[in-house]
């Protein structure tokens, strides 16, 4: 969360929250009578973000978003009321505010969400926008590409991978794909590969020396097997040594860094060398998305391949993924021309126009979706596609469930 | 969090980050309380740190010392304002003192540090046992607040505009709790709270610019010198420059307690709906075999 206009959020916190309940009593029969008992100031005794999980001992830790969805509202707009008031130390009277959402998000839940900042807070205006959109809209600052709001966005996190078609700032929700591989795998995987070949780790360390040498020294391949004679050859030169400090003794010990720097981002395209249950590579997943969106939109989607999260960060992941798509589309389309047109003459076959493949990456893909926020709300225009007080008075909760594609028009 | 803490957390934690990695460009632009901005920026060279504030009511502190007061927190550090700025703070990275924690915290006390020479002003006229004359700071549009020294305490009233007729039930409740919880016996040393909805009290009767309306209310505060001896100060300013939004972010706490409360009791009610569905009568009733099919009695 943060202000608009800004490069980075104020603040990155995860989404718990501590009270001062302990877990035993919160389950479903307590929870009515608990709350009605409660007087005086304890409604106030709870803490969020890192906070929160610093204080996880004395209180009782709970996640009110869960797989991106809200769950328990109370806490929800504890939370928000900790954010705006300890964070960001606004009056909300006086602010403009900019939520995202996932997609395929409930419009009860807007509703919801939409009934605390207006009832509650008395915010000025709120804008509930979905997280893909302005995935999107991140990327314009990228030099290569021109502004529009239909791409594919691939949004990759800590735990699941989202490809998620957008046509003209629209979802197309019936074609977005899940991919079970994330950030975590890829730690878990360097993990295993790190625990066969290098032993002067501690046990007890071991996934915190596979974060780290994930995020700082992987890379994506051209060609895995080419890798591996390059390792082999010349090892010297990309073989890295990196030092840790025991987290205990704080002894310091040197790791070995070696081909996981490019084995951990492969699980994205050889899904097979990680895990058993889920098989299909990315580029075919994402060619497959684009393929069962409507036809006329399919083109914009290749064009317009945006990267989004911490775990699209990998050097040339953008451009491996671009060569393995394009690779795929020219199959399909040459094979096309040949079975359609086998009976034709050389000279009346038509050739097809050439599929235009994109896979932008941009600086700012980490936090793509912040950034696209305050791209867009520090525009102008931002302020009339707000939903206002005034109008939220005049009709209720449910002007929430619809909220204007903005930023289509830039 | 019962209290708001009076320094800026985004200033805090910024500069806390910037002063243990290598430094880099940066600018960033900040809002807190009260209509006041912040802008972060490195202007000239990497390590050389613009900190400017804006702050609606400069003009008005000014005049009751506020440079004085700035100038002595944060010294050298206090150079003249960027444009659309009214106060900026330069720190050279390279040169920073053995106290790095010290002054983050200075920093992020910024716009209290700034507020706070008019209340200084007032406590140091009242030790001295001298009146002064109604000082008045305009911290937001059409509200305010008024300092003044008596022989023998100082007087603040705030001004505060709600913009809600339910805002306006709960701030009424809320403050006259503060009348009634004085009457505990542990708290028989706090300051003296009064509460006047719509018209401003005795003391503003007659200052230009007070106004009379529906929605507003004024809360006074009455400190002894006791409130003000030289160990409970810097709290006491603090804690009264804090004041409005603390009132305002208490209303806005009980309002979402309410909520929590409105919808476990929708909640509960549902459930008692559920039970009270009437039973399908015996003939309309579908019976379903093991698997699933169903079938009609003959």
């Amino acid at each position: 969360m943060g202000y608009s206009g800004n490069n980075d959020p104020q603040f990155i916190i995860p989404t718990c929250i501590a009270t001062r309940e302990s877990p035993a009593n919160t389950g479903k029969s307590g929870a009515s009578t608990n709350l009605a008992s409660k007087r005086g100031i304890d409604d106030l005794d709870y803490f969020i973000g890192d906070e929160a999980v610093a204080n996880s001992k004395t209180y009782a830790l709970s996640y009110p978003i869960r797989h991106g969805q809200v769950e328990n509202f109370d806490l929800m707009e504890k939370y928000h009321q900790a954010s705006i008031f300890q964070y960001l130390r606004c009056e909300p009277e006086d602010h403009y505010f900019l939520l995202t959402e996932p997609p395929l998000n409930a419009p009860e839940n807007r509703e919801f969400t939409a009934e605390i900042f207006f009832e509650s807070f008395g915010v000025k205006g709120l804008y509930i926008a979905v997280q893909a959109v302005l995935a999107l809209a991140a990327s314009w600052s990228s030099s290569k590409t021109e502004q529009t709001l239909t791409g594919t966005v691939i949004d990759s996190g800590d735990g699941v991978t989202h490809v998620i078609p957008v046509a003209e700032g629209y979802v197309i929700g019936s074609s977005i794909k899940h991919i079970p591989i994330a950030g975590r795998d890829i730690t878990h995987f360097v993990q295993q590969l790190l625990r066969e070949r290098e032993n002067s780790i501690p046990p007890e360390d071991s996934l915190e020396v596979a974060k780290r040498i994930k995020e700082m020294y992987s890379y994506v391949c051209p060609d895995i097997v080419k890798e591996f004679k390059k390792y082999d050859s010349e090892g010297e030169k990309w073989f890295r040594k990196h030092e840790f400090i025991h987290s205990v003794t704080k002894r310091p010990y040197t790791v070995d860094v070696g081909y996981e720097r490019f084995l951990g981002p492969e699980i994205f395209f050889n899904p097979e060398i990680a895990s058993s249950d889920f098989l299909t590579p990315l580029p075919e997943v994402v060619d497959q998305v684009i393929q069962s969106c409507p036809i006329d939109v399919r083109r914009g989607l290749y064009k317009n391949i945006v990267l989004s999260g911490g775990s699209t960060m990998y050097k040339d992941f953008g451009r491996r993924l671009q060569r393995d798509i394009k690779r795929m589309v020219d199959d399909r389309i040459k094979a096309y021309e040949i079975t359609s047109q086998a009976r034709l003459a050389e000279e009346a076959q038509i050739k097809a126009k050439q599929m235009e493949v994109n896979v932008i990456s941009h600086k700012k893909q980490r936090y793509a979706v912040w950034f696209g926020g305050s791209l867009l709300a520090d525009t102008a225009d931002f302020y009339s596609y707000c939903h206002t007080k005034a109008q939220y008075e005049e009709e209720g909760p449910r002007i929430a469930r619809y909220n204007k594609v903005f930023g289509s028009i830039l | 969090m019962i209290l708001l803490e009076p320094s800026y957390k985004i200033l805090e934690e910024t500069l806390r980050e910037r002063f243990s990695n290598e430094p880099e460009k940066l600018v960033m632009n900040v809002a807190d309380f009260d209509g006041v901005t912040y802008r972060v920026s490195t202007p000239e060279s990497k390590s050389v740190l613009n900190i400017s504030m804006s702050l609606k009511c400069y003009p008005g502190v000014q005049q009751y010392g506020a440079d004085d007061v700035l100038r002595r927190i944060y010294g050298d550090a206090l150079v003249a304002p960027e444009p659309g700025f009214d106060v900026t703070i330069r720190i050279d990275q390279d040169n920073l003192p053995a106290d790095r924690e010290a002054l983050i915290r200075q920093i992020a006390l910024l716009k209290r540090n700034a507020l706070a020479a008019p209340f200084e002003a007032a406590f140091a006229a009242q030790t001295n046992g001298q009146e002064t004359q109604l000082m008045t700071v305009h911290y937001r549009e059409q509200e305010a607040y008024y300092i003044k020294a008596q022989h023998d305490r100082v007087t603040v009233i705030f001004s505060t505009v709600f913009k809600e007729e339910t805002d306006r039930i709960f701030g009424k409740v809320f403050l006259q709790e503060f009348v009634d919880a004085r009457r505990l016996p542990a708290l028989q040393n706090a300051p003296q709270v009064l509460y006047s909805p719509r018209e401003p009290p005795l003391e503003l009767r007659g200052v230009p610019g007070v106004q009379d309306s529906e929605n507003v209310a004024y809360v006074t505060f009455v400190l002894f010198p006791r409130h003000f001896a030289a160990n409970v100060q810097e709290d006491t300013i603090s804690r009264i420059q804090l004041f409005r939004d603390y009132l305002h972010y208490h209303i806005k706490a009980s309002k979402s307690y309410m909520h929590s409360r409105m919808r476990t009791r929708v909640d509960s009610f549902l459930k008692v709906l559920n039970r009270a569905k009437p039973e399908q009568p015996d003939d309309k009733k579908q019976m379903k075999t093991a698997s699933g099919k169903t079938f009609k009695r003959a």
